[in-house]
């Protein structure tokens, strides 16, 4: 039994998300997977950048930054390249992480910073009230007349499957057990961790939206092989969402621990830099 | 009572020169221009590398196109007995590989009746007027070597030009052979190659003698204003560096690269400046000494970064290397035009300080000076470099002062209080909560937060925060009012204040013009004006000089204080500004 509880990882703001929002769901399923770790809460960091979901750090007792739009990631592979001894955890929306915070996405990939990144995808902007967002569908945007008909959305899993990402993992905020599940097998992977978590708006899309999406969903079979990258590939394109760790590459290069030296432009190698950190 | 020393900048006595030698000048200027491939700036590079090994003072600044690789280039040097800051109006040796190479430097070389200009033997075109004397005799020499009327390949001309300028500077060619040696130690066919072509040049008959000034016998030590800025800062606790490539400052991030790991720090080159500025401030939120360098573009990319160094009160050094802008600019030509970005750039009300760097030599100490306001005050610290001094070479004297590591003051559990945000604390700083510290969980916040840094739209709360925030010029204006030079005499009538590299002219040229006094500011935000209201008092006229398009620093001043009758003396950049075109740009402002 762990000796922490979810709530040892509460700060004491309550949150302002609309009532159903799948953010609560993050956020329990996060603050456990925690607890199960026993993570101390001062070696922890919750990164965001800005959007509904970007405001979760508030609610983390934790060394916490709300930043700007789109730029969490190269925050928090400064503050982990920096610190390495820090559990850096980023969250953010689709619109914060794949539209204007697009492009550092594949880089962070590309250094495997050890920190997990959770994107909550709800295929909207709920902050600015309901514009479409990269993974919006074509016919939604039809529907309610939004900007981008014409263009298709982006597959997030994809993405980052073909940028080389270790750990890909998909879970539905509705699902809190599998949540839970989720986000600690990526805190625990040492590299650069991806979880995809769908979810729906309240408010900007039907109530039963989120239902919907779940209705598409499937577990991933026991016999599941996530070390088979061409199969996650195929997996990603499917039509139904698949649930689980969709792959897992053997940690061969963790760039907290591994002597990879140069490769991905970091001088030098954390094993290297051995030195008296701050904190300690 | 011992008489008060000046500054020994510029001895107006002559050393005595030897029985028998021709006498030495107190300095020298070289110009070498050729085309990509020549090897012009090797050539440069290793007179420079001589001269300090001879103890000689000196300078290289470069000039070359905007494609950065191959095309014209030139490398000026001057070469002295004394600290030099500036090249010079006229070049007294000019060696030029082809005469078409020279027509991009019309604006930036002069020679005058004595000088001697070295050109190749084959050469049909005639030395051209606008060098601004008439040179009826160059000196030729074979450095091309022709077939059938046509260039082939032949010894490198930079080698054979080394040789000869050796020769000609009254420098032994072991001074020669052990520079290529140090430089080529790990390529041996080369260096034999070289050696040889060397030796071709060195063995000439007769050429004209021009000598070097008198060294002082012991070495001294070359480095660029990019490489004293990382230097500098490794010496302040630099822990992170994130950059981008961009000219002309991608040599701060090389020099890092190679320096900084050594120091127990940690380099990244980020996808673009964003991430950088980013990085930076994720390390420096990490509780780490934290920087990056760039150049205008850079700097425009990373503003949005900056308002949030300040607000989240997280320190961040920034250095610009400045190059003639906007968009895309010159990027190889200096300029002085991000003075407004650096102090007024970006959206919403925040307090950041602005500093400005004289010259290479002073890269060392404007960084430690840029760590020690951005730690204690955490907040933003642009540091604005240009072109001119970043990637100039620089020999100066091997001492460094040492440097206290700046220091930014950590809360612990033990004192408790006060919350992240205080709005109480002195100078509106509070104590840093670095992670790893039990107990000091807080939420640093892009948006407006409250003094525990949760979000707020409370106006009142905003407005609280912003007299929190902008307390901190209080205490840095005080604490740096000593940071600003001065030259010429403190009761001359007339005054020029200018800042940054424009420094390195005006040390010199107000030796000629001791009508004139000088005022510099290190730190141009806030302004350090107790000091210039003091510096002031008695002028009979004013000019503001700087190399920007507008007159930035003219219009920044104005907005401080009374500067009615004062004369904006600005142009664009491009090229440094000369002393000739100083008087006649005062002369034409009525100064």
């Amino acid at each position: 039994m762990s000796t922490m509880k979810a709530k040892d990882y509460r700060s004491g703001l309550e949150p302002v998300w609309c009532t159903g929002c799948g953010d609560y769901g993050v956020l329990k399923g996060l603050t456990q997977a925690l607890a199960d770790l026993e993570i101390p809460p001062e070696r922890l960091a919750v990164i965001s950048g800005i959007g509904c979901s970007s405001r979760l750090p508030g609610y983390t007792k934790s060394y916490a930054f709300n930043s700007i739009h789109g730029r969490a990631l190269p925050i928090a592979s400064g503050l982990k390249l920096a610190r390495p001894e820090i559990t850096t955890v980023v969250v953010g929306g689709d619109g914060d992480g794949f539209s204007i915070g697009l492009g550092h996405i594949p880089h962070a990939i590309r250094r495997n910073v050890n920190l997990t990144y959770a994107v909550l995808d709800n295929g909207i902007y709920g902050l600015t009230k309901g514009q479409a967002s990269p993974t919006t569908a074509q016919e939604f945007k039809r529907d309610r007349g939004l900007a981008g008909v014409e263009e298709r959305p982006l597959n997030p899993v994809l993405l980052v499957l073909s940028s080389g990402c270790g750990f890909v993992a998909r879970t539905h905020a509705g699902n809190l057990p599998h949540l839970r599940q989720m986000f600690r097998a990526a805190l625990e992977y040492p590299g650069f961790s991806f979880v995809h978590v769908l979810a729906g708006c309240v408010t900007y899309q039907t109530p039963r939206y989120a239902d919907e999406v779940y209705q598409r969903c499937d577990l991933l079979p026991e016999s599941y092989d996530p070390g088979d990258l061409s199969r996650a590939m195929d997996v990603a394109r499917a039509e139904r969402f698949s649930l689980g760790i969709l792959y897992q590459r053997p940690p061969e290069m963790p760039a907290a621990t591994s002597p990879w030296e140069g490769e991905a432009a970091i001088w030098p190698s954390v094993a290297d830099a051995k030195r008296e950190r701050p904190g300690e | 009572m011992r008489a008060p020393t000046t500054p020994d900048t510029h001895p107006s006595t002559l050393p005595e020169a030897r029985p028998g030698a021709p006498p030495r000048p107190r300095s020298l200027v070289l110009a070498l221009v050729g085309s990509g491939g020549d090897g012009v700036a090797l050539l440069g590079d290793l007179l420079l590398g001589m001269a300090a090994r001879e103890g000689l003072y000196g300078m290289m600044v470069q000039s070359y196109g905007p494609q950065i690789r191959g095309g014209e280039s030139a490398a000026i040097l001057r070469l002295a007995d004394h600290e030099v800051q500036y090249e010079g109006d006229q070049v007294d040796i000019l060696l030029c590989f082809r005469l078409r190479d020279l027509a991009r430097f019309q604006t930036s070389l002069r020679v005058h009746p004595g000088s001697i200009v070295v050109i190749d033997q084959g050469e049909t075109a005639e030395v051209p007027a606008w060098l601004g004397a008439t040179i009826e005799k160059p000196y030729r020499f074979p450095f091309a070597r022709y077939e059938e009327g046509l260039e082939v390949d032949g010894p490198p001309k930079n080698m054979l030009g080394l040789g000869l300028l050796c020769r000609m500077l009254g420098w032994p060619d072991t001074l020669a052979q052990d520079i290529l040696r140090q430089r080529f130690a790990a390529r041996r066919e080369r260096l034999q190659s070289n050696l040889e072509s060397l030796a071709t040049g060195f063995a000439v008959l007769d050429p004209p003698s021009r000598p070097a000034p008198e060294g002082k016998g012991l070495g001294l030590f070359a480095e660029t204003g990019n490489e004293a800025v990382a230097r500098g800062s490794i010496a302040a606790g630099l822990g992170f560096f994130a950059g981008y490539p961009i000219t002309p400052s991608s040599e701060v991030m090389e020099t890092l690269i190679d320096e900084l790991p050594a120091a127990g720090g940690r380099v990244v080159q980020a996808e673009d400046e964003m991430a950088a500025m980013g990085m930076v401030l994720g390390a420096s939120f990490g509780g780490v000494h934290a920087m990056t360098a760039t150049s205008g573009p850079g700097l425009s990319l990373m503003t949005e970064m900056i308002g949030l160094s300040s607000m989240a009160e997280l320190p961040a050094v920034i250095v610009d290397c400045q190059r003639a802008g906007p968009a895309t600019g010159m990027p190889s030509r200096t300029e002085q035009s991000d003075l407004f970005h650096a102090i007024y750039g970006g959206h919403g009300d925040f307090p950041r300080a602005v500093l400005g760097m004289f010259d290479v030599v002073h890269g060392r100490d404007v960084m430690p000076h840029a760590f020690q306001i951005a730690e204690k005050y955490q907040l933003p610290v642009i540091v604005l470099s240009d072109a001119y001094i970043a990637q100039r070479r620089q020999i100066r004297d091997p001492a460094v002062a040492r440097r206290e590591r700046a220091e930014r003051e950590r809360w612990t559990p033990e004192n408790g209080l006060p919350a992240r945000f205080d709005v109480t604390g002195e100078h509106g700083v509070n104590p840093f909560r670095v992670p790893g510290t039990p107990g000091g969980s807080y939420l640093a916040a892009g948006i407006e937060h409250n003094q525990e840094g949760y979000p707020t739209a409370d106006t009142t709360m905003h407005q609280r925060m912003n007299e929190k925030r902008f307390r901190k010029m209080t205490g840095i204006a005080a604490e740096t009012r000593d940071w600003y030079r001065t030259l010429g005499d403190g009761a001359a009538p007339k005054g020029i204040v200018a800042w940054g590299s424009t420094y390195g002219l005006l040390r010199e040229w107000v030796i000629a013009h001791p009508e004139w006094r000088v005022f510099l500011p290190e730190i141009i935000h806030p302004f350090p004006m107790e000091a210039f209201q003091s510096w002031r008092r008695g002028l009979t006229s004013l000019a503001v000089v700087e190399l920007n398009y507008q007159g930035q620093f003219h219009r920044y001043l104005s907005g401080l204080t009374d500067l009615r009758g004062a004369k904006s003396v600005a142009r664009s950049g491009g090229t440094p500004m000369t002393a000739a075109e100083l008087d006649r740009l005062l002369e034409e402002a009525g100064s």
